[in-house]
């Protein structure tokens, strides 16, 4: 297999022609996924007033993200948005790691009843009406606890945190249980040191969960101030959809471009370093058997 | 000590014995109980107001009505778009759902046909970006690019003399323009699953497939597909029992203009439920939703303990 060279030779033929074709649809796939990102970016920093089909910004021009910085109805939903996703990460994976924790206590009694009680919610709910009702009634609708809160408990995130605490081995709670560690100190002394690759994983979802957060505050929040830079954006690209003015068409399509590309701009800083802990993640899920 | 401290200890299953582990175990009850405060609060209460589906409820009246609610649904006047929400609901996401079963498959096979580790995962890379966007940046994108006032695709139909299209509020195109895009946001995610499966299929098989002159191609038909098997049916048995579940998506891309071809369950249940402060009639659509949901969930799970001799619940 390793010897195998690019040839046109016979026997080689019909596998050369297999990799070329396979090289060239990869890069098509490659670029279907690309051009579109590629085209938001250019035309961001493209201070024109008619896009063409180019690539790359023909009047250079980083005015669209000076805009969204300075312009305070556009830097505050971008602080609401890290703000939320800083404040839910936490918060998530508080209640993630708690509920995983205890989950995995083998004698605990009552331990099969708390694992039904949150797996019941993964395949039945309220629905939308019942859940916004109750947080009507809590006094969490126009709050941010509304985004907050509810998105904390997410159980498939504390299954796959279950699963990470399962393989540490027992023996190490047992010995230090005998030493007189309480489950507190075990937690925080132990498991946790232990679970640094799970905690940046599941740690991670949370952030891109609470990032990309937007029909919450859709349905539970109607105060405007509060609206994080996912509902900004949407809100940019709708207007300007509304308008159908080719003279807004200029300065205006800059900013929604900007706008789209900040609105995944953490995210793309975080991405290259953190790709293996979103994919461990995954495989994480896969363990349970 | 530690000896003495086990013989006293009562024997399993007795009162004193529950009382005392319980006791020994407080911790981790007081570690549980916010999880159980949060779960009650945000998921069980709101199963308790399934009620409402029973009620006609508005911010100006409450009042038990029995069935009437689902009476209208689904025979009354608006049973026309409820049946045409639940349509578009199932075909929009069982189409989409065998799309992504053929194009992730295919694209994994050819992924695991690379033979540089380093391009294989630049490719990775960019192929697995789109997921982490929020579908308002993936719809922003689309309408960005589809706009009939200078969006990109229609300035290259333009250059071939072709007059501009709206895509998103056309129904002939809205359909497969939403599958494409949902295609673009996943299919590279879906991957990981069937790749991870790929490196687990034994190499000997296909040095054997080899000695008998299999090609590539025919290596993959009798090799790899069948070792494959199994993963494609779970994976595809499980987002069976999630069909009903497609919202966010569609609530993004749908417009008023499409409705015809976009409207879904869950869309409804909000545009009925909370914009129109229908509260009964929300509740309605959402139980009925729910209820569905679970016998598919519950069926699905059947189907796989058969294929895996495992439950995932």
């Amino acid at each position: 297999m390793m010897s195998e060279k690019m040839s046109f030779k016979a026997g080689y033929r019909s596998r050369t022609v297999f990799r070329l074709c396979n090289g060239v649809f990869m890069a098509l796939i490659v670029l279907v996924v690309m051009i579109p990102l590629l085209k938001v970016l250019s035309d961001s920093l493209d201070k024109t007033t008619r896009y063409g089909i180019n690539l790359w910004p023909q009047h250079f021009s980083i005015d669209a993200y000076k805009t969204i910085f300075t312009n305070k109805n556009l830097y505050t939903p971008f602080l609401i948005s890290v703000l939320t996703t800083v404040v839910g990460t936490v918060l998530g994976l508080l209640i993630t790691t708690f509920g995983a924790y205890v989950l995995n206590q083998p004698t605990l009694i009552g331990r099969k009843f708390f694992s039904k009680f949150i797996f019941i919610t993964m395949i039945f709910n309220g629905g939308l009406v019942p859940t916004f009702l109750v947080l009507k009634g809590l006094g969490l609708t126009n709050t941010l606890g509304a985004v907050l809160l509810p998105a904390s408990v997410n159980v498939f995130n504390m299954v796959l945190m279950r699963n990470f605490f399962s393989q540490i081995p027992n023996s190490l709670f047992e010995s230090a249980e005998i030493d007189g560690c309480s489950p507190i100190r075990i937690f925080g002394q132990i498991v946790l040191p232990l679970s640094l690759p799970a905690l940046a994983s599941i740690g991670l979802f949370f952030a891109v969960q609470f990032w990309n957060e937007y029909f919450n505050y859709v349905m539970y929040i109607t105060d405007t101030n509060l609206y994080n830079f996912q509902v900004k954006l949407r809100e940019l690209v709708l207007n300007d959809q509304n308008m159908m003015d080719p003279s807004v068409v200029g300065f205006g399509n800059m900013v929604k471009n900007a706008a789209v590309i900040v609105a995944m701009l953490p995210f793309l800083f975080v991405y290259p370093f953190a790709q293996r802990y979103f994919i461990s993640g995954v495989t994480l899920g896969a363990v349970k058997e | 000590m530690f000896a003495a401290k086990e013989k006293e200890r009562p024997p399993k299953r007795s009162f004193a014995y529950i009382k005392n582990k319980i006791y020994r175990d407080r911790l981790y009850y007081l570690m549980f109980l916010p999880v159980a405060v949060m779960t009650i609060l945000f998921y069980y209460l709101p199963m308790v107001g399934i009620r409402f589906a029973f009620y006609e409820y508005t911010p100006f009246k409450k009042e038990f009505v029995g069935l009437d609610n689902f009476k209208e649904l689904f025979f009354g006047v608006m049973s026309k778009n409820f049946w045409r929400a639940f349509n578009n609901t199932l075909f929009l996401s069982i189409v989409n759902l065998i799309l992504a079963t053929i194009i992730s498959v295919v694209l994994a096979l050819l992924l695991n046909d690379l033979k540089s580790r380093k391009i294989r995962g630049g490719i990775q890379t960019i192929l697995y970006l789109p997921h982490f966007m929020s579908w308002v940046v993936v719809s922003s994108i689309f309408l960005i690019i589809l706009s009939p006032q200078g969006g990109f695709i229609n300035n290259i139909l333009g250059f071939f003399g072709t007059e501009p299209i709206y895509f998103m509020a056309n129904k002939k195109w809205w359909v497969p323009v939403y599958l494409f895009i949902c295609r673009w946001k996943d299919t590279g995610w879906g991957t990981i699953i069937y790749l991870a499966a790929l490196t687990g299929l034994n190499p000997e098989l296909y040095e054997a497939a080899e000695i008998d002159g299999a090609g590539k191609f025919k290596q993959a038909l009798y090799v790899t597909l069948p070792g494959l098997m199994t993963t494609i049916i779970t994976v595809f048995v499980l987002n069976l029992g999630k069909v009903l579940n497609i919202f966010e998506s569609v609530f993004v891309l749908g417009n008023d203009q499409v409705k015809e071809v976009s409207d879904v369950i869950s869309v409804m249940a909000y545009r009925i439920g909370m914009k129109g402060a229908d509260y009964g009639m929300g509740t309605a659509i959402g139980l009925f939703k729910s209820v569905v949901g679970l016998v598919l969930v519950l069926i699905t799970d059947e189907i796989n303990k058969k294929i895996r001799g495992s439950s995932l619940l």
